[in-house]
């Protein structure tokens, strides 16, 4: 018998070439997507985030992979733009099937992309910062493992009050959690006794933050509350510097970089406090991440996707079905009961193999999470500038 | 796979339509206009408002999105009357910065950079999500046909060939006694008009609008398209929306097909392979796939 490929059929065949390639290897895996900013403003993180999703991937996959079947984990990136997520979204679920997505950073792409996946019962694991997210109906489809801004000025209040700001002032750039935060810091600043005089949102792009400064100098605080992204933070401390400001000036990590005190003389930087979520820096989870990435410290994002997957594959091996309902259903029995505490996901599922209830507690901090999808607490590190270098005061 | 392929048609139906504005202005009338994404995020914040606020159907909320989008349209084509080329080109592309800085910025109007979801579509949550995929992708193309139709009829007629006449020589067609500056604002403000009605469009489709959906890759996603397609033809401007979805997307399978890479490696190279394509056909085809038919009129004798 002869076989005749026509041109056009063997066209048509090179074209879907590339869609059988991704669903023909290992036709029993657990389809797994992630989508995160490897190119865009959120390319910084992207990248070394994938490499740690596809580390652990592939080491469950060694070790027997999830209730015996591999995890075929497809990344795709969205170049940091909310439409460019969507589409990715379209592509992981309605093409490769996905049970969970995990990874999404900004939060405008996690509020476009959210919908599809509580549509569609796929599991969201977002490291997005913005309050709204878990407020959106999503039915318990999202669980994210950033501390959402009431939680973060909760405890920044808290550092505060302990270092006795009694007027404090907030100068905040125009993101989606200025409003949120600033009132949030108030809330607690007035529950130990001091207040939150007033606050000013500011478009970051400005070249002179003058008239805000004078505003807020005007009510004479004796702290300043910089809701800042790095190249405004060195604008408004050189400013607030030269207007004769030397009260408390606090902000945040990601601001406080160390080019902006190598950009300003010591005299204007020092005693600048900051903060940010810190990974548990105690767990062997948290090693795992140091090992993948090589490096010391690695960020914050790279340790919640690591918990991401591991959440993935525990919930997975506890439910016995791979599905966006099952993970929805079980994620919690895995990361927040009276089982045994783990760290490292493939102990997990040997526990889980053997009918045991376990607790994972991963590299971001301890997973637990609230109803709605917010992670109950985690460990801040607090720091102050010191001869243009940030010193470590403590992490609780 | 299916539910992608129509998701995907949304998308390059959406694109048809920014690229069908965008010839009206640019293709006949000459005007770089790169503002789409500005009127387009007019059309899409107008008509979530109206469908959040107001509650108007999608149809009315569209229309509304349609004639503001057009009026901001004329009022940017008399602002700019007098500027050509490469300086149309930059104060439209400031023009469409200007618009995403007040969504970022007006809270109490836009929800700032939070974006506003929830935006309420027809058959949203009722119909399953791939039934809702379908009944988005025929409004989308049958919206795009009509107004394909339209603007067909409208550059072949008189009115076309005075916008072809400017493009060519404005001073020759103000000598005609064309009233140039009238065309040009009418241009603008009908391709800013099918522009927001895109805007609207995708809204409804996608639910969210956050300011970062109209940063500068739709522009640049769009003059390409209508560069790939053929500037001036309408058919032209459809073919290139559908390869420019085909290429940015066809390539999201590129990893599969080349095991080894890192996620990183396979998105700079997909990057690489869009422009790599485009490169491709701008040397091989500058005049796009389907050019512009030239009509020669011969005097006799």
């Amino acid at each position: 018998m002869r076989v005749t490929v026509s041109r056009r059929s063997a066209l048509a065949g090179s074209l879907a070439l590339p869609f059988l390639a991704r669903t023909g290897f290992a036709a029993n895996a657990i389809p797994l997507g992630a989508i995160n900013p490897l190119t865009g403003a959120g390319g910084a993180y992207g990248p070394s985030m994938a490499k740690v999703a596809e580390a652990l991937v592939a080491r469950i996959n060694r070790t027997g992979g999830v209730l015996g079947r591999p995890i075929a984990l497809d990344v795709e990136d969205d170049q940091t733009n909310p439409t460019v997520g969507v589409e990715a979204a379209h592509k992981l679920i309605d093409v490769g099937k996905v049970v969970a997505i995990v990874g999404t950073w900004a939060s405008a792409v996690t509020t476009a992309v959210a919908p599809l996946c509580w549509q569609s019962r796929t599991m969201l694991f977002t490291v997005s910062g913005a309050d709204s997210i878990t407020r959106l109906p999503h039915h318990g489809y999202i669980i994210r493992t950033q501390p959402n801004t009431h939680l973060q000025s909760g405890r920044a209040a808290g550092f505060l009050l302990q270092h006795e700001s009694k007027r404090v002032f907030g100068l905040s750039a125009q993101t989606p959690f200025a409003v949120d935060s600033w009132s949030r810091l108030k809330e607690v600043l007035a529950k130990g006794g001091a207040t939150g005089i007033g606050d000013i949102i500011y478009d970051p792009k400005q070249t002179s933050f003058r008239s805000e400064i004078d505003k807020a100098l005007a009510a004479k605080p004796d702290t300043l509350f910089l809701n800042s992204y790095a190249p405004d933070l060195e604008i408004l401390l050189r400013e607030t510097y030269q207007a004769g400001f030397n009260g408390k000036r606090f902000t945040f990590a990601y601001a406080a970089t160390d080019a902006v005190l190598k950009a300003l003389p010591a005299g204007v930087t020092n005693g600048l406090w900051s903060f940010a979520p810190s990974p548990d820096v105690t767990s062997p989870a948290y090693k795992a991440v140091q090992a993948i990435l090589g490096i010391s410290d690695p960020d914050p994002y790279s340790c919640q996707i690591y918990d991401h997957v591991a959440l993935v594959a525990l919930a997975i091996a506890k439910a016995g079905v791979a599905s966006g309902v099952a993970i929805h259903d079980n994620v919690r029995k895995i990361s927040q009961g009276p089982g045994q505490k783990v760290s490292d996901p493939v102990a997990g599922l040997k526990l889980l193999a053997a009918g045991k209830e376990i607790n994972y507690d991963g590299a971001s901090g301890p997973c637990h999470f609230t109803p709605i999808g917010d992670i109950l607490n985690c460990k801040f590190l607090f720091q102050v500038v010191e001869n243009q270098h940030n010193k470590t005061l403590f992490i609780s | 796979m299916l539910d992608y392929l129509v998701s995907l048609s949304v998308f390059a139906g959406l694109y048809a339509l920014l690229a069908l504005g965008l010839n009206l202005v640019w293709g006949l009338g000459g005007m770089v206009n790169l503002g789409l994404a500005g009127f387009y995020s007019i059309g899409a914040y107008v008509s979530a408002l109206a469908a959040l606020h107001l509650h108007l159907a999608l149809p009315l909320a569209a229309l509304l999105a349609a004639l503001l989008a057009g009026a901001a349209g004329a009022a940017l084509a008399v602002v700019t009357s007098r500027l050509k080329g490469d300086y149309l080109a930059i104060v439209t592309l400031g023009f469409a910065e200007v618009i995403q800085l007040i969504a970022a910025n007006e809270i109490w109007l836009t929800n700032g950079t939070d974006g506003l979801s929830a935006i309420p579509a027809p058959g949203r949550g009722k119909l399953s999500p791939f039934h809702f995929d379908l009944a988005a992708a025929a409004t989308v193309w049958i919206v795009l046909a009509l107004i394909a139709l339209g603007l067909v009829r409208l550059s072949r007629a008189s009115y076309g060939r005075v916008l072809r006449a400017i493009r060519e020589d404005e001073t020759v067609a103000r000598v005609a006694g064309k009233r140039v500056l009238a065309f040009k604002i009418g241009a603008f403000a009908v391709g800013a008009a099918v522009m927001g009605l895109a805007g609207s469009l995708y809204a409804a489709y996608d639910g969210y609008v956050a300011p970062d959906s109209f940063d500068v890759l739709v522009t640049v996603l769009v003059v390409l398209a209508l560069t790939a397609g053929g500037v001036g033809n309408m058919a032209g401007a459809v073919l290139g929306s559908a390869l420019v979805v085909a290429l940015t997307e066809g390539t999201r399978f590129l990893g599969g097909l080349l095991p080894g890479l890192s996620a990183l490696q396979v998105a700079s190279l997909r990057q690489g392979a869009i422009g790599f394509f485009l490169l491709l056909l701008l040397r091989l085809r500058p005049q796009g796939i389907l050019p512009e038919r030239m009509r020669v009129h011969r005097l006799d004798g």
